[in-house]
């Protein structure tokens, strides 16, 4: 659906995005995550025309997307972070106008917007004016503008941003609607947990480098390599983490106050036999369970811990 | 018939403006006040003399006129500058972009919305002006002639105005630049003129600079005016001076002054969307570069 490869942005000697390589599926719900300044915005810019890169190509169902602008205008819907609004412009006529600009005549687009604001939940705000919507609502009408063309490829560029919780759970369950009925989804954001909960894969982007990618379970297993472990210790911590370091196929990884954080290079049976050997060392051991990563622990490894704010 | 959609909406969001409202106000007012001030100007003149006060009355048109095409001249740029500029302030102009709509789409739609707005007040002005058809004495072919030239003042200041909206970031930086264009033709254009008039009259060699008046606006009106009202031609006296002779009447002489000048503007204008319509493309170039560059190798 949409191939990313060898991009480069370059602003003078700065390297905005570098050798960038990405593949987004047909029906992917894509998150980009990364902290401010990390190339997301430029990428999601070259990828919907609105900015040519330095070098590299961007494929959209096989078509290049920056030899043949006008072809791919058609497959993508884009939505940016700042809403923008004219006043004295309704709904009804919000739709109407970027329906034209597709050359949609009056009737189609009528039939589509109508069904669009249905979707977004907007269909009682037909008459109201635009400029007099919450940011909740504007930011669904603008996925409903964006999709006006039927768009194959949906790029939301920060979408939650300055939006309320609830606004958000909207936003979040009308993306896995489109998701449901067939649409491929670029989306950017900084809420990671609502990433995590929304994407079934991901890009982590840091100073211009996309420093992973893919399904979210396959990052999480590349990154942390499915072989960490938490060790819970009651009492002296000291025994535990010297015997732990003693032995020649684990790696502490860090420890806390009251856990060890471990990878290893074990068999399930060996794993059985560590623990038995910490027990009869007099070591109390109060747990002692796999490592499940989640996405932020994952941002935080890959990019240093510059998480954005919010 | 496929209405530019940039100009429907347009007109449709400014019309519900009550800017728009106040703007056409403001505009009747200065025809109103320049109408009583003539008006004035002419019952003085006649308290002083013996001529008949239907003889001064026919000048009405050309201050009529002269204050309207002012006006254009004045407000056209101000608002075709905000046109791009204003687009990326909201921040609607990205999403434009990623539409179907082509970059000479966009620009035509701003300057056909400038056009039609120019009509609002020159259609809203009429029966002001017409006051000084009806009691002046002025054809028909003078109100068909000022009409088209209000149009082309129109057209030639929208696209000076959408240029700078396109240079420019900021709505306040496109209209200052706009009117720095507006003072390069005016001034600029006159300066050769003027230089070589001084060398000329200081017993110096001629230079045939006149020509450069032809783009100058002051010229252009100053020809279409003074013939409309004298039947002289400015042009064909300025020539003369340089010292050409023409065997041609001053009729021609006008009329061929006003179309080279008239295409001349609108050259000049489509040079202008041009470069606009170039400058808001943001892929501008990229594919004709980049496709040779593959063939290349």
């Amino acid at each position: 659906m949409l191939q990313i490869s060898h991009l480069y942005k370059n602003y003078g000697k700065f390297q905005a995005v570098r050798d960038l390589n990405l593949h987004v599926p047909k029906g992917d719900l894509f998150g980009f995550v990364g902290p401010n300044g990390a190339g997301k915005t430029t990428t999601i810019r070259m990828v919907c025309g609105l900015m040519p890169p330095t070098e590299g190509t961007i494929t959209i169902h096989g078509v290049d997307a920056l030899l043949h602008p006008k072809e791919i205008k058609k497959q993508i819907g884009y939505v940016p972070d700042f809403f923008g609004v004219y006043d004295n412009l309704k709904v009804s006529e919000y739709m109407d106008f970027y329906g034209s600009m597709y050359r949609m005549t009056s009737r189609e687009i009528a039939a589509v917007s109508n069904d669009l604001l249905e979707l977004v939940n907007l269909s009682d705000k037909k008459e109201v004016y635009v400029d007099t919507l919450s940011r909740g609502m504007k930011q669904r009408l603008c996925v409903a503008r964006a999709l006006i063309h039927n768009p194959s490829l949906l790029v939301l560029d920060e979408p939650n941003s300055g939006l309320d919780p609830r606004a958000r759970v909207e936003m979040k369950e009308l993306l896995q609607n489109l998701r449901s009925m067939g649409k491929t989804i670029v989306i950017s954001s900084h809420i990671l947990s609502e990433l995590a909960e929304m994407c079934n894969s991901i890009g982590i982007m840091d100073h211009g480098k996309l420093v992973e990618a893919g399904n979210i379970e396959d990052v999480m297993e590349h990154v942390f390599g499915g072989n960490r472990i938490v060790v819970s210790v009651h009492g002296e911590m000291e025994p535990a983490v010297r015997m732990l370091k003693e032995h020649p196929q684990i790696r502490v990884e860090s420890v806390g106050e009251k856990e060890i954080h471990i990878s290893h290079a074990m068999k399930e049976e060996e794993i059985a036999q560590l623990i038995a050997q910490m027990i009869q060392n007099g070591i109390i051991v109060t747990g002692f369970y796999k490592e499940e990563g989640n996405l932020e622990s994952l941002f935080m490894q890959l990019t240093g811990g510059q998480e954005d704010e919010n | 018939m496929r209405i530019n959609p940039m100009v429907k909406k347009d007109i449709k969001v400014q019309a519900r403006s009550m800017r728009c409202c106040w703007e056409i106000f403001v505009y009747e007012a200065i025809m109103a006040v320049v109408f009583f001030f003539a008006m004035f100007l002419f019952s003085q003149q006649m308290t002083y003399s013996s001529a008949n006060i239907y003889s001064s009355i026919v000048w009405l048109y050309p201050a009529l006129a002269v204050t309207q095409i002012f006006i254009l001249g004045v407000v056209v740029p101000v608002r075709t500058a905000s046109a791009i500029s204003g687009e990326k302030e909201r921040q609607t102009f990205d999403i434009m972009m990623t539409t179907s709509m082509t970059g000479f789409s966009i620009i035509m739609g701003k300057v056909l919305t400038a056009m039609i707005q120019s009509m609002f007040y020159v259609v809203a002005g009429l029966p002001i002006v017409a006051l000084a058809f009806v009691i002046g004495g002025l054809s028909w072919g003078n109100l068909f002639w000022f009409l088209a030239v209000s149009l082309l003042v129109s057209f030639v200041s929208a696209s000076i105005g959408i240029l700078c909206s396109s240079i420019c970031k900021k709505t306040i930086s496109a209209i200052i630049l706009s009117y720095g264009i507006y003072a390069l033709l005016f001034i600029g254009s006159f300066l050769p003129y003027l230089v070589t008039t001084v060398v000329r009259l200081s017993g110096g060699v001629p230079e045939k600079s006149c020509w450069v008046l032809l783009v100058n606006p002051g010229m252009y009106l100053l020809e279409f005016f003074t013939w409309s009202m004298t039947g002289t031609s400015v042009a064909e006296e300025l020539i003369t001076n340089y010292g050409k002779t023409f065997s041609v009447s001053g009729a021609a002489v006008h009329y061929g002054w006003m179309a080279v000048s008239t295409l001349l503007f609108v050259a000049l204008a489509f040079v202008f969307l041009l470069i606009a319509m170039r400058r808001i493309n943001p892929m501008a170039g990229y594919g004709r570069k980049h496709a040779g560059g593959k063939q290349h190798g």
